[in-house]
């Protein structure tokens, strides 16, 4: 009662007019409120509503299990983290592999790989695709999440997730994108077809990346918010919608290669 | 002047021979009066009508308007004045005051008639005198209430004139003195009829002197035998008779009727009031009479008797009261004659026959004169309503055809009188016709006299010839005149004896004889006028016509044998129509003399009437018959004979009745030798004549006027009788209904009455029976009560006996129960006798059993009872203690079921409370596992990072091998794997930890000045890497990598105070206890693993250390030597090189080894 009392009361009508999400942010602090949250209920928030960006980093680390659902043990958990991530910077830093010039982005991949056991033997070594997905993951992570410590676990987890989670999905995502793209416009798609640029397209930014790099970080967190609760087909339609927003251009161009250029560097205008 | 010549040359143009001309000039002339005021116009034209007697200038001047009157009477005045033109003048006058002006009211103020009076008085010529009397004479009833002023006047003038008639002074010749006398005596008349008083007052002054009284004798006194006693000198007065009011009801007319009342002279006099005339009977006029009700006219009425419209179209009056088919039968017969000369002359002897030769005989003329009214009346719808009079307005144009008509018919007619009568008895459309021809022809003689007469008059004037025949002709009229009244008195007196019965018709046949006489009377008076259009008419168609002419004149005379019988044909007919629609009472009339009573036969004996009605028409066919034969006989020459012959005689009579003076004068002028200025004399005469026709047509047309009116008068009198006699009808039949009523009445209140008292008997029988019956009633009523009572009784007796009956039944009831009840005692007692018996036997046999059984007790000894006693007791007291065991078992039952309900309550309680623990550790242990998981992932990055420093580490070594300094490597390198040997025996032991407090304890003993955190993590990390030694190949190294990290200072350092670590290994061990809450934690986390895992590696690892134990002492051989390089402290510049290239190196190694 005293929450219906808290909400706003012109909620209903908010809603009866089709204005979604304006008690969001309430109704996510009521989520958060419950002691051992419930991660279902998060998920499918953060799948339905875009997150309040103050809360974002929270509700994220909770997803990516990165905090517990407990409010008790975040703190220590939190610590463990924080110690872990001190102690894998640390180990870094003792063994040089970075130093106070590395870029962050580096440092997170150099923990990550750390971590992961695949650091290489030398910071010298070329970069993997791998890694560059994470570079790129972790570089829109860095705008997104202010604390380092957050920052990293958060891009740890997510590429974790990616590959873990998704790992049997996202093989899946260009047939799904081929095929929403035939229901949404089948021209375009017959078009890209004769100009065979289906197998080329930029599937490695949409659909590993997470448009990493091709979105800005303020639209990014948005779908990466439906990521992170467990949809990756929303990189799908994201990928149709952006065809789509520029069908004419694309139309216009011919050539495979043209167009995945194209599509590769839109994403620096929008 | 130009227009005076102008109305000269007019003047002269209107005496033009040419007819369009004349007209055409008097058209101007009239146009100039209406345009022009002045008197001019007037003055010349009466200049020029006294020059030359221009007759278009007389009628001119004659119809005058208003405003010119004035002109003319002065110019008249004047031109009385003078002697010369003084008779021309008065005679102008007499023209223009008879014909009655608009203006003639205004002649009492003009000075003519003062001047004309004087003239009277002073005038000699006679011609004058008798022209300005008869003048006066016409114009005294226009202007009655001047009389006033200039009565002496008129007496004086009567008185000298009187007086010349006696004395005839000077030269007057006897001739003229006979029309001054007649003038006298008119103005006699009028004046007596006027001013009777006065007139009479002034008669007894003037002839009251000697002087006077021959004349008195000789003049006055033969007038006044033919006056009566004017009824004003009974009841009026002088100033009465001159009183305006007096006069100002009765019009001209009536005025001249007035005086014509009083006159006793048949000529004059009227009969209007039923005043009755002397009754001069000619020897010929019962004869006349008879033959006219024997006339076939009459026949043919009866034998048509029912056709009652026919004769009456014949009769004047029955026009008006039957005009319906009329009218059309006179318009066809009218125009006939107009169109059809030739046809006409078939009609002509009918007429001759039916005494209706009209504008020849005076006898005939009557009917003319009185026909077109009644033409008119049918004419005019046959209303009744004399709307336009021929008189008034005359037609212009038929006068020529006219005139040859008549001629035609009268030469015809003296020829045809035969015919006309089979025709009347054969063709009835004859006799319908016959009557109306005359009427049409009359109509046109009046109509044409009125232009004509004035436009001729000159020319008649003129012609001496006829002045004569025209005497006779005047002299024919007045006897024929007074034939006619003699017949008609004749014929009203057997008619008014008829006056005793109340019949409706008595009234009926008086107003026909009443209208008989005025008839009788208009035909008189006509007759004395008619003759002049006539000779007016034939003067002017020629000078040889006047002897045709006359001839007409005479022929009626022939025909006068039956003129008054056609008269009479006409009043009876008349009076048919009037009285009889049946045909019974036209052969009533028929028959003319019926007594009085003989209408009465119709009522009493219709068929005996009907029989002789039908002798009586026989009888007059056969006389109609008989004249018929007669008629034929008398040839045309034979009537011309007859008709001077009667002319004649009438002549001589008239002469007669003149008064002596003038039949004195006649006489000498018919027989004297004529005077030498006969011509003068004649033309005088002649002159004088013409005034007196003048004075007696004036007359005659203001009879024509009061004629019309009374004729109005006696259709409205006429329509009201008849009304009257349909009332009387209506009400004759409703007094026979009402009688008819009253007896059905009477009968009814018979029948009423009798049925009333039949009621009533009715009424009394029944009421007496009513009361009998009432009084039965009663009787019956007391009887019934009377049985009522009994029966109450009775009811009550019953009611009685059956509570009686009640309780006796009760009481029998009661018995029986008691009976029942005693018997049933009784069979109780009864029974219970016999068990008491019974028992009594049986007691009696067990009382014998009992002392048996007392014998066999007695004999038999028995204890068996105690121990009964006592098995009883004890199963008794068991049976107790049982109960209470069951008892007891009952409690503890309860007791442990409640103790089961509370077990199991608490039970469920418990396993809630296990469920929420449950949920509560799951809860707790998710938690847990969290962080474990968080941990363990810390854990695993701690390996990781311990891989890597190891890596490092290897790579640090492989670096060093590779330094070049490979044997002592290898020898410090067996000593470092001695003491490694030594420290993972210690290892081995579990002193991991100890290792890693000692350090820590060394740092802190030798005050290093060593973060704490490193020293921590490098310791946990030690341990752990003791812990993860284990599983790698490397577990002797735990110890270097902090030296090594310490960098190569403290790496040696570390290797110096490493060395009395590894010599004081207990100490190490005895430390981990007391150092951080971590360590504690994960030694007590690790403790098993790292002992299994030693357990497991344990043959590994100690083959392992084998190997490390050369490296070890390589190592400490090394470390050895590095104190040495602290001094230096060189050594670190080419350690990054050769580390970079030993890197690469290791790299390579590493590489080779992961390859």
């Amino acid at each position: 009662m005293t929450e219906d009392s808290q909400r706003n009361f012109r909620s209903v009508y908010y809603e009866k007019v089709g204005f979604r999400g304006v008690e969001e942010k309430k109704s996510l602090e009521i989520l958060l409120k419950d002691d051992r949250l419930d991660i279902e209920k998060l998920c499918t928030f953060s799948q339905r509503f875009p997150l309040p960006s103050m809360y974002r980093a929270l509700v994220w680390k909770v997803l990516l299990g990165i905090l517990p659902p407990h409010h008790e043990s975040h703190a220590q958990v939190m610590t463990y983290r924080k110690e872990q991530y001190s102690d894998v910077l640390h180990a870094l830093k003792v063994v040089r592999f970075i130093s106070e010039t590395t870029p962050q982005v580096e440092i997170y991949l150099r923990m990550y790989q750390l971590e992961s056991g695949k650091l290489p033997r030398s910071p010298s070594f070329p970069l993997e695709s791998e890694d560059e997905i994470f570079l790129a993951i972790a570089k829109s992570m860095e705008e997104m999440v202010e604390d380092s410590v957050d920052c990293y676990w958060i891009i740890r987890c997510f590429v974790n997730q990616l590959k873990n989670k998704h790992q049997d999905a996202l093989p899946q995502l260009p047939k799904a994108f081929e095929h929403y793209l035939n229901l949404e416009d089948s021209r375009l798609l017959s078009h890209l077809k004769t100009c065979s640029a289906v197998s080329k397209l930029p599937y490695d930014l949409w659909f590993k990346r997470c448009f990493a790099g091709c979105l800005p970080e303020s639209s990014l967190q948005r779908i990466w918010d439906k990521v992170v609760s467990g949809s990756c087909k929303i990189l799908v339609f994201v990928a149709v919608e952006i065809l789509l927003t520029f069908k004419i251009k694309v139309m216009a161009l011919n050539s495979a290669e043209k167009i995945t250029k194209f599509l590769e560097n839109f994403a620096f205008p929008v | 002047m130009a227009q005076q010549a102008n109305i000269g040359e007019l003047l002269s143009m209107l005496d033009s021979p040419v007819l369009s001309v004349r007209d055409d000039v008097t058209a101007v002339f009239k146009e100039n009066l209406n345009s022009d005021r002045g008197p001019m116009l007037v003055n010349t034209l009466v200049d020029y009508y006294l020059e030359t007697n221009s007759q278009p200038v007389l009628h001119i001047l004659t119809t005058l308007q208003e405003p010119h009157d004035k002109h003319l009477l002065d110019k008249m005045n004047e031109y009385v004045g003078k002697a010369a033109s003084r008779l021309s003048t008065l005679a102008l006058l007499g023209h223009v005051v008879r014909l009655q002006p608009s203006w003639k009211h205004k002649l009492s103020q003009a000075p003519l008639l003062p001047s004309l009076l004087k003239c009277l008085k002073v005038d000699t010529d006679v011609v004058v005198l008798t022209t300005g009397v008869l003048v006066l004479i016409t114009m005294l009833p226009m202007i009655p209430q001047s009389g006033k002023q200039h009565l002496h006047d008129f007496f004086d003038i009567f008185g000298r004139l009187s007086a010349w008639c006696l004395k005839k002074p000077g030269h007057v010749t006897e001739i003229y003195l006979v029309h001054l006398h007649t003038s006298v005596y008119a103005l006699f008349h009028r004046l007596y009829g006027m001013y009777p008083c006065n007139f009479v007052s002034f008669l007894r002054s003037h002839y009251s002197m000697k002087e006077n009284l021959e004349t008195f004798e000789e003049v006055v006194k033969p007038m006044m035998e033919h006056v009566r006693i004017h009824p004003e000198l009974v009841t009026g007065s002088k100033d009465h008779e001159l009183d305006p009011r007096r006069w100002k009801r009765l019009e001209t007319h009536d005025v001249v009727v007035e005086c014509a009342k009083i006159s006793l002279d048949p000529a004059e006099a009227s009969y209007e009031d039923g005043y009755s005339v002397s009754h001069q009977i000619s020897d010929r006029f019962p004869h006349r009479s008879f033959d006219a009700t024997t006339s076939p006219y009459v026949d043919t009425q009866n034998s048509y008797g029912s056709a009652t419209s026919t004769p009456c179209s014949s009769s004047r009056l029955m026009l008006l009261n039957t005009p319906g088919q009329l009218p059309q039968n006179l318009s066809s017969t009218s125009t006939r004659p107009l169109t059809e000369p030739p046809q006409a002359t078939l009609w002509s002897p009918s007429m001759v026959c039916g005494m209706t030769t009209p504008p020849t005989s005076p006898g005939n003329v009557p009917p003319d004169l009185s026909h077109p009214y009644s033409k008119v009346f049918g004419t005019t719808g046959g209303k009744g309503t004399p709307l336009g009079t021929p008189a008034t307005s005359p037609p212009p144009a038929p006068l020529c055809p006219s005139d040859d008509y008549i001629h035609i018919s009268l030469t015809q007619s003296t020829t045809a009188p035969p015919k006309k009568e089979e025709k009347t008895e054969t063709s009835r459309p004859c006799l319908l016709r016959q009557p109306h021809l005359p009427n049409d022809r009359g109509l046109e003689e009046l109509s044409g006299k009125g232009s004509v007469t004035l436009s001729d008059l000159p020319g008649f004037l003129g012609d001496l010839a006829n002045e004569e025949d025209s005497i006779e002709k005047d002299k024919e009229e007045a006897a024929i005149s007074k034939e006619l009244s003699e017949i008609t008195t004749a014929d009203t007196e057997p008619l008014v004896p008829r006056g005793g019965f109340d019949s409706p018709f008595y009234r009926d046949s008086l107003l026909g004889c009443q209208r008989k006489t005025h008839s009788a009377t208009s035909n008189a008076q006509g007759s004395s006028v008619n003759p002049e259009p006539l000779n007016s008419s034939v003067d002017k168609v020629g000078p040889d016509t006047p002897k045709q002419a006359f001839t007409p004149i005479d022929l009626p005379c022939g025909g006068t044998d039956e003129s008054p019988a056609s008269n009479r044909e006409h009043q009876t007919s008349l009076e048919t129509s009037i009285f009889t629609p049946s045909p019974q009472r036209g052969v009533r009339f028929g028959s003319g003399q019926l007594p009085p009573y003989d209408h009465l036969f119709e009522v009493t004996l219709p068929k005996t009437a009907h029989h002789f009605v039908s002798k009586k028409t026989e009888e007059l066919l056969k006389r109609v018959n008989a004249e018929e034969d007669y008629m034929p006989s008398t040839s045309p020459v034979e009537v011309l004979d007859r008709l001077i012959q009667q002319g004649a005689d009438a002549h001589s009579k008239e002469l007669n009745k003149l008064s002596l003076p003038s039949k004195s004068v006649d006489w000498t002028h018919f027989g004297g030798s004529p005077p030498s200025d006969e011509i003068r004399t004649l033309r005088n005469q002649l002159l004088l004549l013409h005034n007196q026709l003048l004075y007696e047509r004036f007359k005659r047309q203001q009879h024509a006027l009061r004629n019309r009116r009374l004729l109005r008068k006696v259709i409205k009198a006429a329509a009201l009788e008849e009304h009257n006699a349909a009332m009387k009808d209506q009400l004759k039949l409703q007094e026979k209904d009402i009688q008819i009523w009253k007896v059905s009445l009477q009968k009814e209140q018979a029948r009423y009455s009798q049925l009333q008292e039949q009621r009533d008997t009715v009424v009394t029988q029944l009421h007496s029976q009513i009361k009998q019956l009432q009084h039965d009633r009663e009787e019956f009523y007391n009887q019934s009560q009377e049985l009522q009572t009994k029966l109450e009784d009775c009811r009550n007796m019953i009611a009685e006996l059956r509570i009686e009956l009640k309780k006796a039944n009760s009481k029998v009831c009661h018995t029986e129960l008691l009976l029942s009840q005693v018997s049933q005692k009784l069979s109780n007692s009864e029974s219970v006798q016999q068990q008491m018996e019974f028992l009594n036997r049986q007691l009696l046999v067990l009382g014998e059993v009992n002392e048996l059984y007392l014998e066999q007790l007695q004999n038999k000894h028995s204890d068996t009872t105690m121990e009964v006693e006592m098995m009883k007791t004890a199963y008794r007291k068991e049976l107790e203690k049982n109960r209470s065991h069951v008892l007891q078992q009952n409690q503890r039952l309860d007791t442990s079921q409640k103790r089961i309900l509370e077990l199991e309550s608490h039970l469920a309680k418990k396993d809630h409370l296990l469920l929420e623990q449950k949920k509560y550790l799951e809860d707790v242990k998710t938690q847990a596992r969290r962080q474990l998981e968080a941990a363990e992932s810390r854990y695993e990055a701690q390996k990781r990072i311990t891989q890597v420093f190891e890596l490092e580490i290897l790579d640090l070594y492989g670096r060093l091998e590779k330094d070049g300094l490979l044997k002592k490597l290898e020898e410090e390198k067996t000593e470092a794997a001695e003491a490694a040997e030594e420290r993972i025996d210690c290892c081995s032991d579990g002193c991991s930890d100890s290792v890693i407090g000692h350090n820590e304890e060394a740092s802190g003993h030798n005050g290093e000045t060593k973060p704490p955190r490193p020293g921590s993590t490098r310791g946990s990390g030690g341990s752990r890497g003791g812990g993860g030694s284990s599983s790698s190949s490397e577990l002797s190294t735990p110890e270097k990598p902090p030296s090594q990290r310490a960098g190569p200072f403290s790496s040696r350092w570390e290797t110096t105070a490493g060395e009395p670590s590894t010599s004081i290994p207990a100490t190490v061990g005895s430390l981990p206890s007391s150092k951080s809450f971590l360590g504690m934690k994960a030694r007590e986390l690790f403790r098993n693993k790292s002992e299994s895992q030693c357990d497991e590696d344990g043959m590994t690892i100690s083959s392992l250390s084998e190997t490390l134990k050369t490296e070890l002492g390589k190592d400490s051989g090394v470390e050895a030597k590095t104190p040495l390089n602290p001094d230096g402290l060189h050594p670190c510049p080419p350690n990054p090189d050769s580390v970079g290239q030993l890197r690469i190196m290791d790299y390579n190694e590493t590489h080779h080894e992961h390859s």
